[in-house]
Protein backbone atom coordinates (compact mmCIF):
# COMPACT_ATOMS: atom_id res chain seq x y z
CA UNK A 1 0.00 0.00 0.00
CA UNK A 2 1.29 3.34 -0.99
CA UNK A 3 1.99 6.11 1.47
CA UNK A 4 2.12 9.46 -0.25
CA UNK A 5 4.02 12.19 1.55
CA UNK A 6 3.78 15.84 0.49
CA UNK A 7 5.76 18.55 2.19
CA UNK A 8 6.04 22.29 2.15
CA UNK A 9 7.58 24.85 4.45
CA UNK A 10 5.31 27.53 5.88
CA UNK A 11 7.60 30.58 6.09
CA UNK A 12 5.02 32.67 7.94
CA UNK A 13 4.49 30.12 10.68
CA UNK A 14 8.04 28.80 10.50
CA UNK A 15 7.14 25.13 10.44
CA UNK A 16 6.95 22.24 8.02
CA UNK A 17 3.61 21.04 6.73
CA UNK A 18 3.66 17.35 5.89
CA UNK A 19 0.58 15.78 4.40
CA UNK A 20 0.39 11.99 4.48
CA UNK A 21 -2.06 10.02 2.40
CA UNK A 22 -2.79 6.30 2.30
CA UNK A 23 -1.79 3.69 4.87
CA UNK A 24 1.24 3.71 7.18
CA UNK A 25 2.44 0.24 8.11
CA UNK A 26 5.58 -1.91 8.17
CA UNK A 27 5.87 -1.84 4.37
CA UNK A 28 6.49 1.89 4.20
CA UNK A 29 7.80 2.73 7.68
CA UNK A 30 11.41 3.05 6.39
CA UNK A 31 10.34 5.60 3.74
CA UNK A 32 8.24 7.50 6.27
CA UNK A 33 11.18 7.62 8.69
CA UNK A 34 13.56 8.72 5.98
CA UNK A 35 11.16 11.41 4.76
CA UNK A 36 10.82 12.94 8.24
CA UNK A 37 14.59 12.77 8.79
CA UNK A 38 15.31 14.40 5.43
CA UNK A 39 12.84 17.20 6.08
CA UNK A 40 14.30 17.93 9.48
CA UNK A 41 17.85 17.81 8.19
CA UNK A 42 16.97 20.26 5.44
CA UNK A 43 15.62 22.73 7.95
CA UNK A 44 15.30 22.14 11.66
CA UNK A 45 11.82 23.34 12.59
CA UNK A 46 8.57 21.98 14.01
CA UNK A 47 6.81 19.50 11.75
CA UNK A 48 3.03 19.58 11.43
CA UNK A 49 1.80 16.27 10.08
CA UNK A 50 -1.64 16.41 8.48
CA UNK A 51 -3.43 13.10 8.93
CA UNK A 52 -6.89 13.68 7.50
CA UNK A 53 -6.11 11.50 4.47
CA UNK A 54 -4.24 8.84 6.41
CA UNK A 55 -6.70 5.96 6.30
CA UNK A 56 -4.72 3.53 8.42
CA UNK A 57 -1.80 3.53 10.82
CA UNK A 58 -0.43 0.96 13.27
CA UNK A 59 2.45 0.80 15.73
CA UNK A 60 5.05 0.93 12.97
CA UNK A 61 3.79 4.34 11.81
CA UNK A 62 3.46 5.48 15.42
CA UNK A 63 7.02 4.29 16.00
CA UNK A 64 8.31 6.48 13.19
CA UNK A 65 6.58 9.51 14.71
CA UNK A 66 7.79 8.69 18.24
CA UNK A 67 11.35 8.25 16.97
CA UNK A 68 11.36 11.51 15.02
CA UNK A 69 9.79 13.29 17.95
CA UNK A 70 12.51 12.07 20.31
CA UNK A 71 15.28 13.20 17.97
CA UNK A 72 13.66 16.61 17.44
CA UNK A 73 12.96 17.26 21.11
CA UNK A 74 16.66 17.27 21.90
CA UNK A 75 16.97 20.29 19.61
CA UNK A 76 13.84 21.99 20.88
CA UNK A 77 11.34 21.16 18.17
CA UNK A 78 8.14 19.17 18.14
CA UNK A 79 5.79 17.23 15.93
CA UNK A 80 2.16 18.33 15.78
CA UNK A 81 -0.40 15.80 14.57
CA UNK A 82 -3.33 17.43 12.80
CA UNK A 83 -6.79 16.07 12.08
CA UNK A 84 -6.36 12.36 12.78
CA UNK A 85 -9.29 10.16 11.74
CA UNK A 86 -11.21 8.28 14.43
CA UNK A 87 -9.24 5.04 13.96
CA UNK A 88 -5.92 6.86 14.31
CA UNK A 89 -7.26 8.87 17.25
CA UNK A 90 -8.16 5.63 18.99
CA UNK A 91 -4.65 4.29 18.48
CA UNK A 92 -3.17 7.49 19.92
CA UNK A 93 -5.54 7.24 22.86
CA UNK A 94 -4.95 3.59 23.82
CA UNK A 95 -1.19 4.11 23.68
CA UNK A 96 -1.51 7.35 25.72
CA UNK A 97 0.36 9.17 22.98
CA UNK A 98 -2.45 11.72 22.84
CA UNK A 99 -1.10 12.96 26.19
CA UNK A 100 2.48 13.14 25.03
CA UNK A 101 2.16 14.33 21.45
CA UNK A 102 0.65 17.62 20.43
CA UNK A 103 -2.62 17.01 18.53
CA UNK A 104 -4.49 19.78 16.71
CA UNK A 105 -7.77 19.91 14.90
CA UNK A 106 -7.43 22.47 12.13
CA UNK A 107 -10.45 21.40 10.10
CA UNK A 108 -13.81 22.90 10.88
CA UNK B 1 -20.18 -25.10 13.46
CA UNK B 2 -17.35 -22.81 12.42
CA UNK B 3 -15.75 -21.79 9.15
CA UNK B 4 -11.97 -21.75 8.93
CA UNK B 5 -9.96 -19.77 6.40
CA UNK B 6 -6.20 -20.28 6.11
CA UNK B 7 -3.63 -18.04 4.52
CA UNK B 8 0.02 -18.72 3.99
CA UNK B 9 1.79 -15.37 3.73
CA UNK B 10 5.30 -14.69 2.44
CA UNK B 11 7.44 -13.03 5.10
CA UNK B 12 7.60 -9.71 3.29
CA UNK B 13 6.26 -6.40 4.61
CA UNK B 14 4.27 -5.64 1.45
CA UNK B 15 1.86 -8.53 2.13
CA UNK B 16 0.72 -7.29 5.55
CA UNK B 17 -1.76 -4.90 3.93
CA UNK B 18 -3.25 -7.78 1.95
CA UNK B 19 -3.82 -9.85 5.09
CA UNK B 20 -5.39 -6.77 6.66
CA UNK B 21 -7.73 -6.31 3.70
CA UNK B 22 -8.70 -9.99 3.56
CA UNK B 23 -9.46 -10.16 7.28
CA UNK B 24 -11.45 -6.92 7.19
CA UNK B 25 -13.59 -8.35 4.36
CA UNK B 26 -14.22 -11.48 6.41
CA UNK B 27 -15.15 -9.44 9.51
CA UNK B 28 -17.36 -7.17 7.44
CA UNK B 29 -19.18 -10.16 5.96
CA UNK B 30 -19.65 -11.58 9.43
CA UNK B 31 -21.46 -8.40 10.46
CA UNK B 32 -18.88 -6.62 12.63
CA UNK B 33 -19.32 -2.86 12.86
CA UNK B 34 -16.86 -0.36 11.42
CA UNK B 35 -15.04 0.29 14.71
CA UNK B 36 -14.63 -3.43 15.42
CA UNK B 37 -13.33 -4.00 11.88
CA UNK B 38 -10.75 -1.23 12.38
CA UNK B 39 -9.69 -2.84 15.67
CA UNK B 40 -9.32 -6.23 13.98
CA UNK B 41 -7.33 -4.72 11.09
CA UNK B 42 -4.84 -3.09 13.44
CA UNK B 43 -4.53 -6.16 15.68
CA UNK B 44 -3.94 -8.52 12.75
CA UNK B 45 -1.38 -6.16 11.23
CA UNK B 46 0.42 -5.91 14.56
CA UNK B 47 0.57 -9.71 14.80
CA UNK B 48 1.90 -9.99 11.22
CA UNK B 49 4.44 -7.23 11.91
CA UNK B 50 5.48 -9.13 15.01
CA UNK B 51 6.00 -12.30 12.94
CA UNK B 52 8.13 -10.35 10.46
CA UNK B 53 10.17 -8.60 13.13
CA UNK B 54 10.96 -11.87 14.87
CA UNK B 55 12.60 -13.37 11.85
CA UNK B 56 9.99 -14.63 9.39
CA UNK B 57 11.68 -12.48 6.74
CA UNK B 58 14.41 -15.07 6.69
CA UNK B 59 12.22 -18.05 7.56
CA UNK B 60 9.87 -17.84 4.57
CA UNK B 61 6.17 -17.83 5.29
CA UNK B 62 3.86 -17.41 8.24
CA UNK B 63 0.27 -18.62 8.53
CA UNK B 64 -2.90 -16.72 9.32
CA UNK B 65 -5.95 -18.72 10.44
CA UNK B 66 -9.28 -17.04 10.59
CA UNK B 67 -12.10 -18.90 12.31
CA UNK B 68 -15.67 -17.67 12.21
CA UNK B 69 -18.26 -18.84 14.66
CA UNK B 70 -21.59 -17.38 15.67
CA UNK B 71 -20.85 -13.99 17.20
CA UNK B 72 -17.08 -14.18 17.16
CA UNK B 73 -14.01 -14.16 14.99
CA UNK B 74 -10.81 -15.83 16.07
CA UNK B 75 -7.57 -15.05 14.27
CA UNK B 76 -4.26 -16.79 14.77
CA UNK B 77 -0.97 -15.62 13.33
CA UNK B 78 1.56 -18.42 13.48
CA UNK B 79 5.22 -18.13 12.56
CA UNK B 80 8.07 -20.60 12.56
CA UNK B 81 10.65 -17.92 13.21
CA UNK B 82 12.24 -19.42 16.30
CA UNK B 83 10.18 -17.82 19.06
CA UNK B 84 11.52 -15.46 21.68
CA UNK B 85 12.08 -15.34 25.40
CA UNK B 86 8.79 -14.24 26.97
CA UNK B 87 10.59 -13.32 30.17
CA UNK B 88 12.52 -10.72 28.24
CA UNK B 89 9.30 -9.02 27.09
CA UNK B 90 8.71 -5.73 28.79
CA UNK B 91 5.43 -3.88 28.59
CA UNK B 92 5.94 -0.44 27.04
CA UNK B 93 6.43 2.55 29.31
CA UNK B 94 3.66 4.76 28.06
CA UNK B 95 5.08 7.88 29.67
CA UNK B 96 8.31 7.38 27.82
CA UNK B 97 7.46 5.66 24.54
CA UNK B 98 10.08 4.02 22.40
CA UNK B 99 10.04 3.45 18.70
CA UNK B 100 9.14 -0.26 18.97
CA UNK B 101 7.41 -2.54 21.42
CA UNK B 102 3.86 -1.26 21.23
CA UNK B 103 2.46 -4.04 19.02
CA UNK B 104 1.45 -6.61 21.65
CA UNK B 105 0.16 -3.88 23.93
CA UNK B 106 -2.08 -2.59 21.11
CA UNK B 107 -3.38 -6.09 20.25
CA UNK B 108 -4.35 -6.65 23.88
CA UNK B 109 -6.09 -3.29 24.02
CA UNK B 110 -8.13 -3.84 20.86
CA UNK B 111 -9.15 -7.50 21.04
CA UNK B 112 -11.37 -9.25 23.60
CA UNK B 113 -9.11 -12.26 24.17
CA UNK B 114 -5.42 -12.62 23.35
CA UNK B 115 -3.18 -15.61 23.89
CA UNK B 116 0.49 -15.62 22.94
CA UNK B 117 2.35 -18.90 22.83
CA UNK B 118 6.00 -18.78 21.94
CA UNK B 119 8.42 -21.65 21.97
CA UNK B 120 12.12 -20.93 21.73
CA UNK B 121 13.61 -22.67 18.73
CA UNK B 122 10.19 -23.14 17.10
CA UNK B 123 7.99 -20.11 16.69
CA UNK B 124 5.21 -17.93 17.99
CA UNK B 125 1.45 -18.04 17.82
CA UNK B 126 -0.70 -15.03 18.57
CA UNK B 127 -4.36 -15.94 18.89
CA UNK B 128 -6.91 -13.19 19.24
CA UNK B 129 -10.67 -13.17 19.50
CA UNK B 130 -13.21 -10.44 18.93
CA UNK B 131 -16.87 -10.81 19.85
CA UNK B 132 -19.70 -9.25 17.94
CA UNK B 133 -23.32 -8.77 18.88
CA UNK B 134 -24.27 -9.19 15.27
CA UNK B 135 -26.48 -11.94 13.84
Amino acid sequence: MLLKIERSFDEAKNHWNVKVQGEADISNAPEFRQALNAIYQEKAADIWIFLQDLLYMDSTGLGVIIGACGRMRSTGHEIVLCNPRDNVKKLLSITNLDRILHIENTEN
Amino acid sequence: MSDLLKFSVPGKPEYVSMVRMAVSCIANNAGFDVEAIEDIKVAVSEACTNALCHGTRQAGCYEVFCELEAGRISISVVDQAGGYDVNAYRAPELDCPREGGLGIYIIKALMDEVAIVTELGVGTQIKMVKYCNCR
